[in-house]
């Protein structure tokens, strides 16, 4: 951690420490009524973007690295001819960028938990650990989306200013929101995991990239499709999505019921 | 302490000999009494009788992989249902036996994995040419590989016993999920690009059908054979490790 | 031969190394795991054996 950041050891008034007692304490003048649980869900959401709107970590890591990914998608393109369209594999880069910040973005989500020991300070409070889980994933969801609205405007004005967008570009924002959303949610029960391991960064990735393979395939073929339009655009745009979209209800179905046994271990 | 006798344990050896005495009906089945199947149209409309029988195709030799290489793919995702299941029922009673089972189960299933990789991949280099195209099937397969390799190597990286079986038993339960969405979706989803290139063998005559069966009921005899086997060894082994510990304190 | 029955076996031979070698490779993986299985057991046994030993010399002593 660089000196210009608030350092959450020295400070007393640690934002996820804040949270955890914050939940405790409307505990305690009425213990028979715990807080609803979309006020639980609220707190430990709130506790993440506070802590981000402190430090801005995460977001300036991921963003940094997009714009790095981005420049080696441009160095890999660059002796390619000069009229080369890069239309065709534009959905291809955007989820190869998608999927490596993300990575970053994951790898992090679960480490500062994990270094204040605040996750143990969370689990002390009577609350349904899923709570933990849609939480985290939902944080992990709007960094994503963050991310996302800023380097993908800077991707096309680096890659595709030359080229003919199909009118129905617009409709890529479906098969980004579906895919984030299952990024976030898988990659929330991977990266619980992976913290507790040896190596955790390289596993989270060996884990990750396969499981959400089918996802990936279905968004880079709507995003594709999107981006360069035609007669039968919706033919594969909409298999894609809906494929895309029962995968993220599944598994973050699935997710949500291991997640109690994963946290608990 | 005495061993409980077992009776898979008894009946792993006799399970062993059927299964090698199937598959070795079904290897030589599957090149006598199975015939060719046909492929591509002679050209110019020729014909040739052989055997009583009128052939117009091109005969193809590169189709025998498939009695092999079917039942050993299907061998391999009945290994990680297992996998799955004994993943599920460790989450709910937590012993720790179960958590063996499974990755004796991932350990049999990632065999059968890679016997249907090399053998696709021989089929696939005669028929297209090629080493790999991101074929729906072959991919799907490719990813399963992956994720059971990822599967050891989640275990290796944790040292904590309780803590290991939970993981892993979450992860293949997960895994076994993932693995039918990647078929569905890599078939489901039109691909702009390359057009699906398989050819469906469907309708296979009885006597193709025979050795097709007689080898997949082999591989599972062999499969649970190898899993029972490995499983008394690893079994073993950790109630060594047990008293290894035990002695120590 | 006749050309139209060399035309319909005109892919067997080609394709006949790589069903043999399909096969052959088949066969090697299970065996590999079996000698896996063995070697295993081996090691098993050994570290038994040295228990054994360190048992015997404690009730020695």
């Amino acid at each position: 951690m660089t000196a210009t950041e608030p350092t959450p050891r020295a400070t007393p008034s640690v934002p996820t420490a804040t949270a955890t007692s914050a939940a405790a304490a409307t505990l305690t003048p009425t213990a028979t009524r715990r807080p609803s649980t979309f006020r639980q869900y609220r707190i430990l959401l709130g506790k993440d973007l506070r802590r981000e709107f402190r430090t801005r970590e995460m977001l300036t890591s991921m963003g940094i690295y997009a714009v790095l990914v981005l420049i080696v998608f441009g160095t890999a393109l660059m002796q390619a001819s000069a009229g080369f369209d890069v239309l065709p594999v534009a959905g291809g880069l955007i989820w190869a960028l998608i999927v490596f910040t993300s990575l970053l973005g994951l790898n992090r989500s679960f480490s500062h938990e994990k270094e204040e020991a605040a996750l143990e300070g969370i689990m002390l409070v009577p609350l349904d650990r899923s709570v933990i889980f849609l939480a985290k994933a939902s944080a992990n969801v709007l960094f994503l989306l963050v991310v996302e609205i800023i380097t993908l405007p800077l991707f096309y004005f680096l890659f595709l200013s030359g080229s003919a967008l199909a009118a129905t570009f617009g409709l890529a924002i479906v098969p980004l929101l579906v895919g984030t959303i299952g990024i976030a949610g898988v990659g929330t029960l991977l990266a619980t995991i992976t913290v507790n391991t040896r190596g955790q960064d390289v596993l989270l990735a060996v884990l990750f990239v396969p499981l959400v393979f089918p996802l990936l395939y279905a968004c880079v073929a709507a995003t594709s499709v999107a981006l360069l339009g035609g007669e039968d655009m919706m033919a594969t745009f909409g298999p894609a999505v809906a494929l895309a979209a029962a995968y993220d209800v599944i598994m973050i179905l699935v997710s949500w019921l291991l997640y109690d046994f994963i946290i608990s271990a | 302490m005495t061993e409980k006798p077992n009776i898979f344990d008894r009946l792993a050896p006799a399970l062993l000999v059927l299964g090698a005495l199937l598959t070795t009906a079904a290897f030589i089945l599957n090149f006598t009494s199975a015939p060719l199947v046909q492929g591509a149209l002679l050209p110019d409309n020729g014909l040739a009788v052989i055997g009583g029988q009128v052939v117009t195709n091109k005969l193809l030799l590169s189709q025998k992989i498939f009695y092999f290489h079917m039942p050993v793919a299907v061998t391999s995702f009945v290994a990680l249902l297992f996998t799955a299941v004994f993943g599920v029922l460790f989450l709910v009673k937590r012993n720790s036996h179960y958590d063996l089972m499974a990755k004796v189960a991932t350990e049999v299933a990632l065999v059968f994995i890679l016997m249907t990789m090399v053998s696709g991949e021989m089929w696939e280099r005669f028929e297209w040419g090629v080493w790999w195209t991101w074929e729906p099937r072959l991919t799907t397969y490719f990813i399963l590989m992956l994720l059971v390799i990822g599967y050891f190597i989640l275990r290796n990286a944790i040292d904590d016993a309780e803590r290991r079986a939970t993981y892993a038993a979450a992860f293949g339960i997960i895994a076994f999920i993932d693995a039918p969405i990647s078929l569905m979706i890599t078939r489901l989803v039109p691909s702009g690009a390359h057009p699906v290139i398989f050819r469906t063998d469907s309708g296979l005559s009885t006597p193709m059908l025979i050795p097709l069966l007689l080898a997949m009921f082999g591989f599972f005899c062999l499969a649970f054979a190898l899993y029972r086997f490995r499983l008394r060894q690893q079994t073993l082994k950790a109630r060594l490790d047990a008293l290894k510990t035990n002695l120590e304190d | 031969m006749d050309p139209i029955l060399a035309e319909i076996y005109s892919t067997i031979l080609p394709a006949a190394p790589y069903v043999i070698a399909a096969y052959a490779l088949m066969w090697l993986v299970l065996l590999a795991y079996v000698l896996v299985i063995v070697t295993g057991q081996k090691r098993t046994e050994k570290q038994l054996a040295a228990l054994e030993e360190a048992l015997n010399a404690k009730h020695k002593q």
